[in-house]
């Protein structure tokens, strides 16, 4: 057995390896100066070690707004997306209706529309009702994608729940919504609080809409600004790399939060079989 | 009741999705420019980009960039989840860092593959690696080549997928019965045989799952190949969701622009209609 036990541990070598060498590169060249990026001294380690990428980019550039903007846009959707997803994905897991299979399925298709093929109508639609260029609009898309994802997870979650608890609350004369509300919701918090994460992951990355939809430097997110900064007309990748590092830590953090919940509702959505 | 729990949904789903999709279609029979009003001509669209020779380099980079990624992923996966079943200290520590790429912004990751490959400013990471050890003596421009700019972003593509596949993998390996690996054993299986006739029959439909899921994301990419190389060096790069916005948000031609997306439909119907099968089919 001695082998494959040597293989093993090559072999996770290799990928924690594989996996680090990029967050090292964000995080070393984010304490870099200038000079030390420019000239290529010392690639590997930043020597000196300095804050002045992290001072710059919070005194110099627009990411506070930046940032302040894909946290408010974040947060919105992930209060629509739990609202909307927690009644949908309760109701196709608990309630007695026709075509209840249907909706099921839609949401999964729902979840699978690429928003590549969304991108221009919605433009349009947004441009019409005149939420463009404002957040707003990110408002309103961004459930496109994350609604049908969570949906789909609570769909799950409320499904494993025992539902003698639901029927004693009924018979002790709870009306649903307060069966919903007292004793299911509770219960179903963990899921509720993974599948809010997961909608502010989502939110918080979104790229393709945020370009599109917004215009003003004024309103975009972080994402969008993060390209600026290298097609300005200085090359500022050390800012640029520490708006990285400020941009991945708040995600990471909440990620390993839920990290156990997030892998089982993941395994339990897509690979249960 | 069941109605009015669905309904903020349903509202979602009709004003936000299906209506933008009529929209989409409709769109793509007109010869739609910015700033002018739309007029109707019928299959003109498809039937131009049908004889665009950048277009049929689209539809031939999206595949490259499609069957390599996936395939990779695929590939690595398999790979991870082996690694991770054999250990058994810190698994779930492993297992959650091994995850970091994947929740990380897609921009973040391209932006910085971008520059390890890239040779400016300084020299990035394989420049520098590959000068280091003695393999060559002056920086390459990877990012630069039609080759180097598509194995670029198929790799940050690969880096970021594959640890999905893996928690996948390792998810289904871990459901596949004991007794079956020990009856393997009893007939004098090798570890090589009980790879092949035990774990990958195990695997079969999540293997199947992910590279349909991993198909439907990779084939509608924007955000990696538009971050690195915004299609090019030329067009060397570019594939469907860069090309469709390079049409509209360039060019200005919306009608065509959508008209490209639209040429990925049948193939997104096919592929959700298998995908729907397989995990429907576990939800009950």
């Amino acid at each position: 057995m001695a082998p494959w036990k040597a293989l093993t541990v090559v072999g996770l070598g290799a990928f924690v390896l594989i996996v680090l060498v990029p967050f090292w590169w964000i995080a070393s060249m984010s304490f870099k100066t200038y000079e030390q990026i420019q000239f290529a001294v010392s690639i590997y380690v930043p020597r000196p070690f300095t804050w002045e990428n992290y001072t710059g980019l919070w005194i110099d550039t627009r990411f506070p707004l930046w940032l302040r903007n894909s946290l408010v846009t974040a947060v919105v959707v992930t209060v629509i997306t739990t609202v909307v997803g927690s009644l949908a994905g309760y109701a196709v897991a608990r309630l007695r209706f026709p075509g209840r299979q249907s909706v099921a399925s839609l949401i999964l298709i729902l979840y699978l529309v690429p928003p590549a093929l969304l991108f221009i109508p919605l433009y349009r639609v947004l441009a019409e009702l005149g939420a463009t260029n404002h957040l707003t609009s990110l408002f309103l898309s961004y459930p496109t994608f994350t609604v049908p994802f969570c949906t789909w997870l609570l769909i799950g979650f409320f499904k494993a729940l025992p539902k003698e608890l639901e029927e004693a609350a009924f018979v002790d004369g709870a009306t649903r919504m307060t069966a919903l509300t007292r004793v299911l919701l509770p219960l179903a918090a963990p899921g509720i609080v993974a599948s809010a994460i997961f909608a502010f992951t989502l939110s918080w990355n979104e790229f393709l809409y945020a370009l599109v939809f917004i215009q003003d430097e004024r309103m975009i997110t972080v994402p969008v600004g993060l390209n600026l900064l290298i097609y300005g007309d200085v090359f500022h990748w050390g800012q640029l790399m520490a708006a990285s590092v400020i941009t991945t830590v708040p995600v990471v953090a909440l990620y390993m939060f839920i990290h156990r919940w997030m892998v089982e509702g993941l395994a339990a959505g897509s690979v249960k079989g | 009741m069941a109605f009015l729990f669905l309904l903020p949904l349903l509202v979602l789903v009709v004003a936000l999705i299906a209506y933008p999709i009529y929209r989409a279609v409709s769109l793509s029979f007109t010869d739609k420019l910015v700033g002018y009003p739309e007029r109707f001509v019928g299959l003109k669209n498809y039937i131009y980009l049908l004889h665009d020779d950048t277009f049929h380099g689209v539809v031939r980079n999206s595949a490259v960039f499609t069957v390599g990624s996936v395939s990779l992923k695929v590939l690595t996966g398999l790979g991870m989840a082996l690694v991770l079943n054999g250990v058994w200290r810190w698994r779930n520590f492993f297992r959650g860092l091994l995850l970091l790429p994947w929740i990380t912004s897609t921009v973040i990751i391209a932006l910085t593959w971008r520059w390890m490959f890239d040779s400016f400013p300084g020299r990035g990471f394989f420049n520098s690696v590959l000068i280091d050890l003695g393999v060559m003596s002056r920086p390459i421009a990877f990012m630069a080549t039609p080759e180097g700019a598509m194995l670029a972003v198929i790799i940050a593509n690969w880096w970021r997928g594959f640890p999905f596949f893996g928690v996948c993998y390792l998810a289904g390996m871990q459901s596949v019965p004991l007794e079956l690996y020990d009856a393997a054993s009893v007939d004098g299986a090798g570890p090589w045989h009980r790879f092949w006739h035990v774990t990958l029959p195990g695997l079969k439909h999540i293997i199947i799952v992910t590279i349909l899921l991993s198909f439907i994301w990779t084939i509608n990419d924007f955000n990696i190949v538009y971050v690195m190389t915004r299609g090019g060096p030329g067009t060397a790069t570019q594939v469907f969701a860069t090309y469709s916005y390079e049409v509209a948000f360039n060019q200005l031609r919306w009608g065509r622009g959508v008209t490209v997306s639209i040429f990925l439909v049948p193939l997104l119907i096919v592929g959700i209609a298998l995908v729907s099968r397989y995990l429907l089919r576990d939800k009950d």
